[in-house]
């Protein structure tokens, strides 16, 4: 327990460093804030576009592909408030920076995975989850059981989100390459932004069974929309746990391999 | 012209140095491909046209746009950035060669390094997936947007970099271009799906004419109306941005000044 309170009193001290950070860069913050604003405005103009022609793709109306892309940003978005500093974990194992975290008597993951809370993407998070909400009631199908059921595969999510962040991690132990690891994390996950149907097998397959991008970005909307069955939440918690337990093998084995480069 | 396609060589040598970089960066640009390729294709599972884009005019407009845009936008200017603010760019300075010309020939060599290997993943999503391309037509009309493309991109990313001459934040201003890029150059759609007024103004911007122009006129869809309009503004984005980035390089050079080294 008191190593519990340790690690949250360490992570606090972390947070309030990174908001200094924040602050001392306030101009990039702003453009890369309205860069992500673009970015989310554009694919719903994009959206609205290929809608403005057809009535559905794949089975799914534009209130519901609007759905799986919100769902999208609001795990990304979650994904990088907390785990930002795993983009700057290159630096420290090349530079021998990581034995020094490594000796320090808290868990690593408070530095390496938690170490530098995003506060720019908080502003962005808020108005996911209002729109999310909002064309939830709009489509006229509310539920409240479907709700919870969303929040908890949401959670699920971000168990999938952090063990593969750990796997990221624990490859940048072992090759020092971060920087497209993370990129390419980013680009697959990107592929989950709307529903996994419109992929081909084997790609659909691929994002299935061998890289969960389904359970990481389609379940939680299709939970919402009604359309899960319990074998899929059932199965979507389970391959969560399992990934989660793999990543930590996985890292586990990368510190034993490390040679500490650099210093 | 020897020193430069020295450059050239060295930059392919630094390519075949750093092999995983390479690779793991157009693995992303390969799932970039296959996220709007599979969407169009799901597009047209219930329809046969799109606007005026038949399903075979509009994959093939995803395909070239794809395979443009990394002949068009690849590029090692995006370093010089980080140069100024380090100091290091006093190197290049001193060296007898224009510097305008010394980061063309790198740029060249990212180029043709990026396009082997786009024209690798094109086949492949061919091969794979029976894609249905468009033969390349207006092949000369092509050529001169095409290169004007190149030079147009070139100068942006060099002012981009610039912009380190007076500040040290120049990421974000070159990722708010790349989210412009992504989506006002045409490379998730064709910008003529857009509403006619939205699209007229477009073609008064630099974009349209990195890869969307070109890629519209390999697949002969272009409007032989207003192609003289199209291609005199693609030429005044040149010369424009040309005089731009040379100001600006002139100004931050007067400007400029570091510690160390």
């Amino acid at each position: 327990m008191n190593g519990l309170k340790k690690n949250i009193r360490i992570f606090y001290l972390l947070s309030l460093n990174a908001l200094k950070i924040t602050f001392q860069a306030r101009i990039g913050g702003i453009f890369f804030l309205i860069g992500k604003i673009i970015r989310v405005f554009f694919i719903f103009l994009f959206l609205s576009l290929i809608f403005s022609r057809t009535r559905i793709i794949k089975g799914y109306t534009f209130d519901q592909i609007l759905l799986f892309y919100l769902t999208f940003n609001i795990i990304d978005t979650l994904s990088q408030i907390l785990y930002r500093e795993v983009y700057r974990f290159r630096p420290l194992v090349v530079s021998g920076g990581l034995d020094m975290v490594l000796l320090k008597p808290f868990h690593p993951f408070v530095r390496v995975l938690l170490g530098g809370i995003d506060y720019l993407d908080i502003v962005l998070i808020v108005p996911y989850i209002l729109l999310t909400l909002g064309i939830y009631i709009k489509m006229g199908s509310f539920h409240w059981g479907n709700i919870i059921l969303y929040v908890a595969l949401l959670g699920n999510s971000m168990i999938v989100v952090t063990a593969f962040h750990i796997i990221v991690l624990a490859f940048g132990i072992m090759t020092t390459e971060v920087d497209h690891t993370i990129m390419i994390y980013r680009d697959l996950i990107s592929m989950g932004r709307f529903p996994l149907e419109i992929y081909k097998e084997p790609i659909r397959a691929v994002f299935t069974f061998i890289i969960p991008i389904g359970v990481m970005m389609n379940v939680p909307a299709q939970a919402l929309l009604g359309t899960l069955s319990w074998r899929g939440v059932f199965s979507a918690f389970l391959i969560s746990l399992g990934m989660l337990y793999i990543s930590l093998i996985f890292w586990k084995y990368a510190l034993k391999k490390y040679q500490s480069w650099g210093g | 012209m020897l020193p430069l396609i020295q450059v050239f060589k060295t930059t392919i040598r630094e390519y075949a140095a750093y092999r995983l970089n390479f690779i793991l960066w157009r693995l992303r640009m390969f799932l970039n491909l296959l996220f709007n390729f599979f969407l169009w294709s799901a597009v047209f599972d219930t329809r046969s046209t799109f606007g005026p884009f038949p399903k075979h005019a509009m994959i093939s407009y995803i395909l070239y746009a794809n395979l443009i845009s990394t002949f068009v936008l690849g590029s090692r200017t995006a370093e010089i950035g980080a140069y100024i603010n380090d100091g290091t760019i006093i190197n290049l300075i001193l060296k007898p060669v224009s510097f305008f010309k010394y980061y063309f020939a790198r740029d060249i060599a990212d180029k043709v390094m990026n396009i082997v290997f786009a024209l690798l993943e094109l086949a492949i999503v061919i091969w794979l997936f029976n894609a249905t391309l468009v033969l390349p037509q207006n092949i000369m009309l092509f050529a001169l947007f095409f290169i004007n493309g190149i030079l147009i991109s070139f100068f942006i990313n060099l002012m981009l970099s610039f912009i380190g001459f007076w500040t040290p934040e120049i990421w974000a201003p070159r990722f708010l271009f790349i989210m412009l890029v992504f989506f006002i150059s045409g490379s998730y759609f064709p910008l003529n799906l857009l509403p006619p007024p939205v699209y007229h103004a477009l073609l008064v911007t630099p974009f349209p004419y990195l890869f969307f122009l070109p890629s519209l006129t390999l697949i002969g869809q272009i409007d032989g109306a207003v192609i003289l309009f199209q291609l005199f503004f693609s030429y005044f984005w040149v010369v424009i941005l040309y005089h731009l980035a040379l100001y600006m390089w002139k100004t931050g050079n007067k400007n400029f000044s570091f510690w160390g080294r």
